[in-house]
Order: C-alpha cells, then sequence, then structure tokens
C-alpha cells in the first residue's frame, strides 16, 4: 500500500499548484515511479486541473482528477 | 482622425452604394449604457470562471513553465477582436473610430506596462482576473482588489509629474493607431494582419495545440472563451461605443473612499478633476462625461456595472458548481504579495494609462499605438514578476 503524500494548496496564489506538485514530484520522483509513495494535491483553483495533469503525464506518471467538496483532488502515481 | 457620426448609424451595404443613415435617437444614454455592461459583465464573469481565463497566466506561465498555451487564447482573442472590430468599423455600426479614451502614445506606455507586468504576477491576477477570481472566492484576490483601488488612487499623487514625462516622451503625437501612422485605410493593415493571424491559428489547430484535456466541473474549453470574449468586447463597442475597461473606475472608488476623510486633500489632486471622457454614446444624442472624480458620471455608469457584473457572474458560476469557498490558511508572504501586487497593478494602471483588458482586448486588435508600446512593456514586467513570484511569493 503506498503511502499518500498530501499537498494542500487550496486558497494559494497561482500557480503555486503547479510549481508545488513539480518540486515534490522531483524531490520524490524515486519513491513514487517506485510506487511506494503517493501525491494528493489538493486545488482551488480549476486551471491545475489541466496544468498539473498535462505536465505529470509528460512526465510519465499516472494521473487521477476527482472532485471533492468544493475543490479538487489531483492523485499524482507511479508510471502506468 | 476620429469619425464621429452622433446619432446615425451609418450602415454601408455589401454592394458598397451610398450609407444609409438610420436615426436612433434616445435623450438619456445611462439606462442602456447601465444595463449593457452589466450584462456583459455577467457574461464575462462566468465564461471567465468557468475556464479560468487568466490573462497573467497567459504571460507568466510562458515565461515560468514554457507554456504556450493560453497565450494561444490571447492570440485568439485578438485576432477574432480585429476581425469584428474591423467589419463594425466598415459596417459604420461603431460610432467612433478609434473609439474614445484612447490618446497618442508615449515611452512612458512601456515604462507602465513593465510596472503593470510585475504588478499582476505578485497579485495573481490582472485587473479583471482580480474580479473574477473574488467573484468565485479567493480571499488573496479580494486583498489584490484593495491594493489596486490603493494604487489607482495613489496615483493621482504623482500623476502631475508623471503627465508631464509623458507629454515629453510622446511621440507620434495625433496619431493613435499604426494604419493612421502609415496614412493609410485601417483594412490595408488590419486586412493581412487578420488573415495572418487566421493561418497561424489553424495551423495550431491542426497541430492539436487549441485544445487541451481538463477535469473541472463545467469546464468552458478556452478557446471558447476566447471568441465570447471577443464578442463581448464587439457589442461593448457597438453598445456603449468603446470596448472594456475598468480602471479608472478603480481610482474612483478609492477617490470616494478619500472624500470620506480627505476631501480638501482630494480636491487638491488635478487628477481627480479631469474629466477625460466625453463623448456621445451610440443610440443617443447627448453627450456625457466622466472622469476618475468621485462622482457618479459616464464612468461610473459604465464601468460600475461592469465590475459589478464580472464579481457577480463568477460567483454565481462558483455557486452553482459548488466552489464558492474561502480559504484564509494561507502564508503569510502571499497575502503581503498580492496586496503589494494589486498596489502596483493599480499604480501601473493608470500610469500605462488604462489596463491590459483595454489594452489588449481592445487597443492591439485596432493596432493602437499605445497598446502596442503597453505590451511591449508588459512582456519583460512578467518576466521579472513571475522571477519575483517565484524566488520570494511560491518559494518552490
Amino acid at each position: 500500500m503506498a503511502e499518500v503524500i498530501e499537498i494542500d494548496m487550496r486558497g494559494r496564489i497561482c500557480p503555486s499548484c503547479l510549481l508545488m506538485t513539480l518540486k515534490e514530484v522531483n524531490e520524490k520522483a524515486t519513491e513514487l515511479r517506485a510506487g511506494t509513495i503517493k501525491l494528493r494535491v489538493l486545488a482551488s483553483d480549476r486551471q491545475a486541473t489541466a496544468t498539473i495533469p498535462e505536465a505529470v503525464s509528460n512526465m510519465g506518471y499516472g494521473v487521477e482528477v476527482k472532485k471533492r467538496q468544493g475543490h479538487y483532488e489531483v492523485i499524482i502515481s507511479e508510471p502506468g | 482622425m476620429r469619425r464621429r457620426f452622433g446619432l446615425q448609424l451609418n450602415l454601408r451595404p455589401p454592394s458598397g452604394g451610398m450609407a444609409q443613415p438610420v436615426s436612433c435617437p434616445m435623450n438619456d444614454p445611462y439606462p442602456s449604457i447601465i444595463l449593457a455592461s452589466l450584462g456583459l459583465g455577467l457574461v464575462a464573469g462566468v465564461v471567465m470562471h468557468r475556464s479560468d481565463f487568466c490573462v497573467t497566466a497567459m504571460f507568466r506561465d510562458f515565461f515560468l513553465f514554457r507554456d504556450a498555451y493560453m497565450l494561444r487564447m490571447l492570440v485568439l482573442l485578438v485576432v477574432g477582436s480585429m476581425a469584428l472590430f474591423e467589419v463594425l468599423r466598415w459596417t459604420g455600426l461603431v460610432a467612433t473610430y478609434p473609439f474614445p479614451l484612447l490618446g497618442s502614445a508615449s515611452l512612458t506606455n512601456i515604462l507602465g506596462g513593465m510596472l503593470f507586468g510585475v504588478g499582476m504576477v505578485l497579485a495573481g491576477g490582472c485587473v479583471v482576473g482580480t474580479l473574477y477570481k473574488m467573484g468565485s472566492g479567493s480571499l488573496l484576490s479580494a486583498l489584490a482588489f484593495v491594493g489596486l483601488l490603493t494604487g489607482a488612487t495613489l496615483y493621482g499623487e504623482i500623476h502631475p509629474w508623471w503627465s508631464t514625462l509623458a507629454r515629453a516622451t510622446a511621440i507620434f503625437p495625433g496619431r493613435i493607431t499604426l494604419p493612421q501612422l502609415l496614412g493609410v485605410d485601417p483594412l490595408v493593415v488590419i486586412g493581412p494582419a487578420v488573415v495572418a493571424g487566421t493561418a497561424l491559428l489553424l495551423g495550431w489547430r491542426r497541430r492539436g495545440l487549441l485544445a487541451r484535456p481538463a477535469f473541472a466541473e463545467g469546464y468552458l474549453p478556452p478557446w471558447r472563451a476566447a471568441l465570447i470574449l471577443a464578442v463581448v468586447g464587439a457589442l461593448s463597442y457597438v453598445i456603449i461605443g468603446m470596448p472594456i475597461g475598468i480602471t479608472t473606475a478603480y481610482s474612483k472608488m478609492g477617490a470616494w473612499v478619500e472624500s470620506l476623510f480627505a476631501g480638501q486633500h482630494l480636491a487638491q489632486l488635478a487628477y481627480f478633476q479631469a474629466v477625460p471622457l466625453d463623448y456621445t454614446p451610440p443610440f443617443s444624442h447627448t453627450a456625457v462625461q466622466g472622469g476618475p472624480g468621485p462622482g457618479l458620471d459616464a464612468v461610473a455608469a459604465i464601468q460600475y456595472p461592469l465590475i459589478l457584473g464580472i464579481v457577480a457572474g463568477a460567483a454565481a458560476s462558483a455557486l452553482s458548481l459548488g466552489e464558492l469557498r474561502l480559504y484564509w490558511r494561507v502564508p503569510v508572504r502571499q497575502y503581503v504579495a498580492v496586496f503589494l501586487g494589486g498596489l502596483i497593478l493599480g499604480l501601473a494602471a493608470r500610469m500605462v494609462p488604462s489596463c491590459n483588458i483595454w489594452h489588449l482586448w481592445g487597443g492591439l486588435p485596432i493596432l493602437a499605438l499605445q497598446s502596442l508600446l503597453f505590451l511591449f512593456g508588459l512582456l519583460p514586467g512578467t518576466w521579472l514578476g513571475s522571477r519575483l513570484l517565484v524566488r520570494f511569493v511560491t518559494r518552490a
């Protein structure tokens, strides 16, 4: 079972969601690729539902977007 | 040369025959101006929220991520507006060309544009982006809005020497657009620009560069938003007599607040006594006037409902999607950044003069020299703002 690391970017200045996600993805690339962790990004920024999936899928990671209570959850996992 | 048709709309038949004047008299222009502004603002607010149509992101993301996707949407909006405005001019459906409030270019347009770029990145949105984000519940944008009002009002303090500098560095006085500078009919320059722009857009479309998967509920693809906003700008030009712009109203709001506790000082500031808007709106034969002073004048009638409409439209859109939530647990440095960014943005919007929406969605489509210089300054300003954002604000 992969550990889930949460990054709460709700309400923050744009483009914090994408910047912080890319930073975490790069810093934790080994664990992410090994499937030992997943990243869960919480975003209130609607554009992040387009920019994050595009960026991380281009890097080869799996990505899934879910709508939660008033915000979005972007889950980044090992390459599929 | 500006063409004024007063109360007449000159509808030129496609055959190229003589124009047939159509009289549309209306003594009180205010009801139609207020209703049109409110309606257009509501549409713009909904559209910008649904597609997250952020002009700041268009430039900022290009510099930060080499992501030109949203910048292409701006090209679409500008080319679409170019075509629409030119059709309106050619058919005589717009009363004044170029539209009111556009002045001669000055090197200060570049300096103002640079400062504007820095401010909008730090504020997390431009003068309109701040409105739709605030409407959808962003506390940071609400604070940026306060900064905007503060900056737009503070401009009154530096207006005398800044306007002197603007006059001293004026270029091609009396010539407002590139076609006027070249001494040719606008179609000679606008026509090829629209053809080249359309070819560019079609090339991007073929390569799939105008679409990107997005997973937000009720998402409106930005290319559709760009076309809708081009139509909004054209309707504003036809009904109100000019494309959308809002920052004079920011000075006006700030001046009203200042008048409550420093009325005597406000009365001494030349900027707030000026009445730069003096025109006869379409469908009317009554001239109206307005300026940045705190009174309820033509500027208030045009811009206050537009501002209200954008905020309300975005709020209604966010509410209907269940996304109107307030998140206040944000690093303090982001609160500081958006206020300072808003302040710089508001100040710069008056120094340019006018905002990015006015210049990019209104002036650029008719190749106004002021707007071209503003864009020239905006690019390095946004680059600098992006560096500052990453270095001091997001700390990624």
